[in-house]
């Protein structure tokens, strides 16, 4: 039987469409801010730009303090890239030996990075630039790779740890009843089930460390290690900042993620909704 | 192939759980082997010791004429069906199969090979490509066994690998899982809580409570002579029916004092039982509903009769005092709480369950007299419930 469409869901339709077109706003002004000319910039900021001036983007594309967009946005790419999968491998086999191997120890350890989870990281970027200083890692990928690691493991580990306490052993006692030893059964049959979780982790961290700012201005600010978001502030000037530029740099570093998003997405709900079935 | 031997086998959990205690068995090289018994009985855990999944707490497991109690279970060369298949979610059903072949590192042809034959066998064949999930109960069932066989291994282990299919697949399944293992000769063990699969699955069986190896030995036995009350009551369905009764001695012989009903033991050595209360069982198709000249019988109610086709259960009451011991009462409960429940409550009273020929029908509240071969009966202490021969 077909429902019938009725006065009540013509009206729901309509609200929910206005809230979306609420959600589109930011980027209609991040759109047309980015295509206006300097003149139009303070007349009619918010109208569409009479004029549109693709040269903004490539003005901003040439970045600011010697370091171009399509630098940062490969530094960016390199530090969050080596840093999720270096998170996934390690996180992964810490959580995978703190979940099946239940003793006072790994207890103690998990408790360890709970408690990293809560104390806030600004609290140690002090001497952590100090020691980093003093071992000659700051300004470079090594560095702000071994630094992203050390932030986010906590929140993998927690995540990865939830995930494997809940997996059914049976996968585990299978494979090794099958000839599997544990390196194999790890990689062959636990790993490609975390593959929720690991979605999970991937997002969470990667969205992290590519929207950093703070952490990447202390460690690789000044160098051309340099990554977007800092890239992008470098448009912002004491006395003069040249908005239009500075939303056409925005764009230009939001479309890798955005581009990310179209093509995994239908990937990625299925990766967070599924669970392990057999 | 080879036999597998538990001596003195023990299994007590960190939390002093005693799981299995003083197991010994030995399952004989190319022999069907039934583990059997209620939930909690320890016959998951031993099964589990054999596949090194479980540290052994006593004793020695032997698989062949190796002591297996510090073996890694990849190294104990056997292959076990798990209770939910434990299929890899993510593989398909070639690679499943695979995988433990894969694990021995074989050359990719003679893998494809074995897989391609293996399933051959289990009729998988158009599946291979599938992941487990797009497959019915009964084919991730043939998955698993898949898995097992392919690796020609020194053993099977079964952890009932048919309670999660519908009754009529398991009876399909129970017929290929038997004579797929009589035609490798591979030797096997397996574990139920259901006492129809060990009765006509298994070449030998062995009943377990609480840890404690009941009694073993092939079907018929332990179904004809039951080594205690425990036994008795869990192999049959329905099970044994079980009444108080009196030994006492008129015209110089013994007899069964049942209520106010007298029956005639003779033939039966039950002198050391004189003036003692035991318990007597009988199963229900040992209750003749025609009853012989001068044959033993008891004076019964119908309660209820059920027809089943060929067969009629006739629920009949009888006015004796009910068996209500730890082992009877495990059962009931087992089947049903509210069973148990009933068992407790009644006196003077027990309901028996008689196997007739369905051309006989009485009515609800009509009398009617079973007849009983003394030879059929099964005496039982009270106290320990062991049988009285």
């Amino acid at each position: 039987m077909r429902a019938r469409y009725t006065w009540r869901a013509f009206s729901r339709e309509l609200i929910f469409l206005a809230l979306a077109a609420f959600f589109c706003i930011p980027f209609y002004l991040l759109f047309s801010i980015a295509l206006k000319p300097n003149s139009e910039l303070f007349t009619s900021p918010l109208s569409f730009p009479t004029s549109p001036d693709l040269g903004n983007f490539s003005e901003a594309w040439k970045g600011q303090a010697g370091v171009g967009l399509g630098r940062a946005m490969f530094n960016s790419l390199v530090i969050t890239v080596f840093t999720v999968a270096i998170l996934i491998l390690i996180g992964s086999l810490c959580a995978y030996a703190l979940a099946r191997r239940p003793s006072r120890l790994s207890n103690a350890l998990y408790f360890m990075f709970v408690l990293g989870i809560i104390i806030p990281f600004q609290l140690g970027i002090v001497p952590l630039y100090v020691l980093f200083r003093k071992i000659d890692l700051i300004g470079s990928y090594l560095g702000m790779i071994t630094l992203w690691v050390g932030v986010s493991l906590p929140v993998t580990v927690f995540l990865y740890t939830g995930f494997i306490r809940a997996l059914p052993r049976d996968y585990e006692e299978a494979a090794q009843v099958d000839g599997a030893g544990v390196l194999r059964t790890y990689l062959r049959v636990v790993f490609p089930l975390l593959r929720p979780v690991t979605g999970t982790v991937a997002i969470l961290t990667g969205l992290f460390v590519w929207n950093d700012f703070f952490i990447s201005l202390i460690f690789v600010s000044g160098s051309d290690r340099v990554t977007l978001p800092v890239a992008v502030y470098a448009f912002v000037g004491e006395y003069f900042t040249q908005y239009n530029l500075v939303f056409a740099a925005v764009t230009i570093a939001l479309l890798p993620i955005m581009i990310f998003f179209v093509f995994a997405q239908r990937q990625l709900i299925r990766g967070f909704t599924s669970g392990v079935r057999g | 192939m080879a036999s597998i031997t538990f001596e003195s086998v023990g299994k007590v959990y960190p939390d002093g759980t005693r799981a299995v205690d003083s197991l010994d068995l030995e399952v004989g090289d190319g022999e069907f082997m039934v583990l059997v018994g209620p939930s909690g009985c320890g016959k998951t855990t031993a099964l589990r010791m054999v596949a090194g999944l479980e540290d052994i707490t006593e004793g020695e497991v032997r698989i062949g004429e190796t002591v297996a109690n510090a073996l890694d279970p990849s190294r104990r060369d056997v292959a076990m069906v798990f209770q939910n298949y434990a299929l890899y979610p993510h593989m398909s059903v070639f690679d499943n199969i695979a995988f433990p072949l894969r694990c021995r590192r074989l050359a990719r042809t003679e893998i494809r090979e074995r897989v391609e034959k293996t399933a051959g066998v289990l009729g998988l064949s158009e599946y291979l490509r599938r992941k487990p999930g797009a497959l019915s109960g009964g084919q991730r069932q043939r998955v698993a066994m898949g898995r097992a066989i392919v690796r020609e291994p020194q053993a099977f282990l079964m952890d009932e690998p048919l309670s999660n299919l519908d009754a009529k697949l398991r009876v399909q399944m129970r017929a290929e899982i038997s004579s797929l293992q009589r035609e490798l000769g591979v030797t096997t063990i397996y574990v139920t809580h259901d006492q129809v699969e060990a009765m006509t699955m298994g070449t030998r069986i062995a009943v377990m409570r609480k840890g404690v190896l009941q009694q073993e030995g092939p079907p018929q036995e332990l179904y004809d002579q039951p080594a205690n009350l425990f036994v008795a009551t869990f192999m049959g369905s329905p099970g044994m029916n079980l009444f108080r009764a009196r030994i006492v001695e008129s015209n110089g012989a013994l007899h069964c004092a049942v209520g106010d009903q007298q029956l005639d033991v003779a033939g039966r050595s039950l002198d050391a039982c004189r003036g003692r209360e035991i318990a007597v069982g009988i199963r229900p198709e040992d209750l003749s509903a025609q009853v012989e000249e001068g044959q033993p019988a008891l004076e019964t109610t119908v309660v209820l009769t059920e027809t089943l086709g060929a067969e009629r259960l006739l629920h009949v009451g009888l006015q004796a005092e009910p068996v209500v011991t730890d082992d009877v009462l495990e059962i009931a409960k087992d089947i049903d709480a509210t069973v148990a429940s009933d068992l407790e409550h009644e006196s003077h009273h027990v309901t028996l369950v008689a196997r007739v020929d369905a051309s006989f029908g009485p009515t609800p509240g009509a009398k009617v007299s079973l007849g009983i071969k003394p030879q059929k009966l099964h005496f039982f202490d009270l106290e320990t419930g062991s049988v009285i021969r």
